[in-house]
């Protein structure tokens, strides 16, 4: 990455591969960073938090609809659990990621950090690693204890539906991790990152689906620019996994979704590119700084 | 070691480094003192690679700092508020920067309890850093800096917020570290006396400008002091008459019934005598101009010393008027 200079010259950034130091060595900085900061979030209690707020939700959703457990019994019970974790999810994702850079910046042990010998993007993607592998697995303890609650009171079936949610909600909670991730490389202070991800998670969990839907129905949107507009959405792209696993249609805005010629794959595909461009950006601004 | 030509940095409208060059041998104990905002950190944040001049160069064992991250490897830089997770145990974070400072791994462990029981922290280096003083945090971070064997340490305020114990223990520990390896440390500090104690060569920096560097101990120039403390029957209007009458004498500082007189090093105890012929002196002690004196001087500014007693005296420079700031240096 270059950049004008005063004296008309560009200079090179930091975002970039340093040539002095192998890439097998960036690469192990980068899993040390990432091993610090997994442990650094198990000890804060913030991985136990999360999977105790997910299990609790998961087997408080199976308990109270076991009275209705069979084929189709199961399927509503994930899809009850999809519509709890649209919001939480990426509530979760969010709290967590927004104290990622802004908070060891405040405490004054960023500073440490960003003048050892590694590359800066090394330690913007090992924090962020650090941080999706504690946020998933806190996701798949949490879902599992919610999975064997269904496997004690429906049997087997309804089971790889289940693992699809839970895939989807690792996958959509790694998406709203990046985001906070840049709120909290762009943040001064913490309080400011706290606010930024609270506006994100209210602009894509609550005002997004609104707006969407006023699109679809006042203008008759061509097909490519509703994919576009689902596309825009990490939530979104989460309902539809889950709505092209489950095979069912919610009502409102979900009989939309699943007229979207996406098919799983694409939606994977999509929320991987809402994990990497934003994890990218947050690396880059890191070393603009 | 460290070669600094003619480096500006500008921030926006904002010239935080005007030319400044300086030279830093291999070995030296170097201190760079400064009002605040003079461009100390800057400077360091140049020499590590953070930012780059606008214009000038800076080498670092003769690379480029900004240039790859090889020259970090070379440089340990303590930033003035650095700080480390609480959640994780001494032991833990030297040995996180012993792995990214690229010590072998058949060495690393001694080398982690070396440098450890070097700082005196051997007993508490699997306590979680959260329950650490902030005297142990420091030497904490100057673990992970030595840890790595640096050429050149960078220490940005080291002993700001110690107690006094605690900033005794540190220079210790920074005169025996340069003692038994040599390296080269550049430090800044806001109290004068600890530059004069712990380094052999120091730099003034004010607005971003280079106004003096040299061996300490020549930096206070051909001048001594003359501290007394007169009678009660002497009034400043008397002390004053004294110096206007005095071409080579000037009234450095004046605090409550203290007075400090800059004169000529080598008449300092012919005017001691007129001194005492003249008024009433209780008390006075003779001695060549320090570090504060010099900072004064080239700065002009009055400089807020927590290890000294002479703290919050009112400067008048070359009998000059007292601009009434305390620097931050």
């Amino acid at each position: 990455m270059s950049e004008s200079r005063p004296d008309g010259g560009t200079e090179t950034r930091h975002v970039r591969f340093d040539a002095t130091r192998p890439a097998r060595k960036q690469l192990r900085s980068v899993a040390d960073f990432a091993v610090r900061e997994y442990r650094l979030a198990v000890r804060s209690n913030w991985a136990s938090g999360l999977a105790l707020l997910f299990a609790v939700l998961s087997v408080g959703v199976v308990v109270f609809g076991r009275s209705s457990l069979g084929a189709d019994g199961v399927r509503a019970v994930v899809l009850s659990v999809a519509e709890l974790s649209v919001y939480l999810v990426p509530l979760a994702a969010l709290a967590f990621g927004y104290g990622a850079i802004v908070e060891p910046r405040q405490r004054g042990s960023l500073d440490l950090l960003l003048a050892l010998p590694v590359p800066r993007w090394v330690v913007a993607v090992g924090i962020y690693l650090g941080r999706a592998a504690a946020l998933a697995s806190a996701l798949v303890v949490g879902f599992g204890a919610g999975g064997l609650a269904l496997f004690r009171f429906g049997g087997g079936a309804g089971w790889g539906t289940y693992l699809a949610l839970v895939a989807a909600a690792v996958g959509a909670g790694a998406a709203f991790l990046a985001i906070g991730l840049v709120v909290s490389t762009l943040a001064r202070e913490k309080s400011h990152a706290l606010g930024g991800v609270l506006l994100a998670w209210v602009w894509f969990v609550l005002i997004f689906d609104l707006l969407a839907l006023g699109a679809v129905v006042g203008f008759d949107l061509p097909t490519p620019a509703l994919v576009a507009l689902l596309c825009a959405n990490p939530a979104t792209l989460f309902r539809l996994l889950v709505l092209s696993v489950a095979g069912s249609v919610s009502g409102g805005f979900g009989a939309v979704l699943a007229s979207v010629p996406l098919d799983t794959a694409s939606l994977a595909a999509a929320l991987v590119a809402w994990i990497v461009v934003p994890v990218a950006a947050s690396a880059a601004l890191l070393g603009r700084r | 070691m460290i070669e600094i030509d003619n480096a500006v940095k500008r921030y926006g409208s904002v010239t935080a480094l005007d030319g400044v060059s300086l030279s830093v041998p291999r070995g030296a104990l170097f201190g760079l003192v400064g009002t605040n905002g003079a461009g100390k950190t800057t400077l360091f944040r140049l020499l590590v690679g953070h930012e780059r001049p606008d214009e000038g160069t800076v080498r670092v064992a003769g690379r480029d700092p900004a240039a790859s991250t090889a020259v970090r490897r070379a440089v340990g830089y303590l930033p003035e508020h650095a700080a480390f997770a609480p959640a994780m145990t001494g032991r833990e974070v030297v040995r996180f920067h012993a792995r990214q400072r690229d010590v072998a791994r058949a060495h690393r462990r001694e080398r982690v309890d070396d440098v450890l029981r070097t700082v005196g922290l051997g007993d508490a280096a699997d306590r979680r850093v959260g329950g650490y003083s902030n005297g142990m945090n420091r030497r904490l971070g100057l673990a992970t800096l030595l840890v790595g064997a640096p050429d050149v340490l960078l220490l940005d305020e080291p002993t700001a917020s110690l107690d006094p114990e605690g900033v005794e223990t540190f220079h210790r520990l920074v005169e025996r570290v340069h003692e038994r390896t040599n390296v080269t440390v550049l430090v800044t500090s806001h109290v004068l006396s600890e530059v004069e104690r712990l380094c052999d060569r120091v730099a003034v920096l004010d607005e971003g400008r280079l106004v003096e560097a040299g061996p300490v101990d020549e930096l206070g120039g051909e001048e001594a002091i003359i501290r007394f403390t007169p009678g009660s029957d002497v009034t400043p209007d008397d002390v004053t008459a004294f110096v206007d009458a005095r071409p080579d004498v000037g009234l450095a500082r004046a605090t409550g019934d203290r007075y400090a007189l800059s004169v000529p090093e080598s008449a300092a105890f012919d005017r001691l005598a007129a001194l005492q012929d003249a008024l009433d002196v209780e008390r006075f002690e003779v001695d060549r101009t320090g570090l504060r004196e010099a900072f004064d001087r080239l700065v002009g500014a009055d400089s807020a010393d927590a290890d000294g007693g002479d703290a919050g005296e009112q400067t008048v420079a070359d009998g000059g008027a007292d601009d009434g700031g305390v620097a931050d240096v």
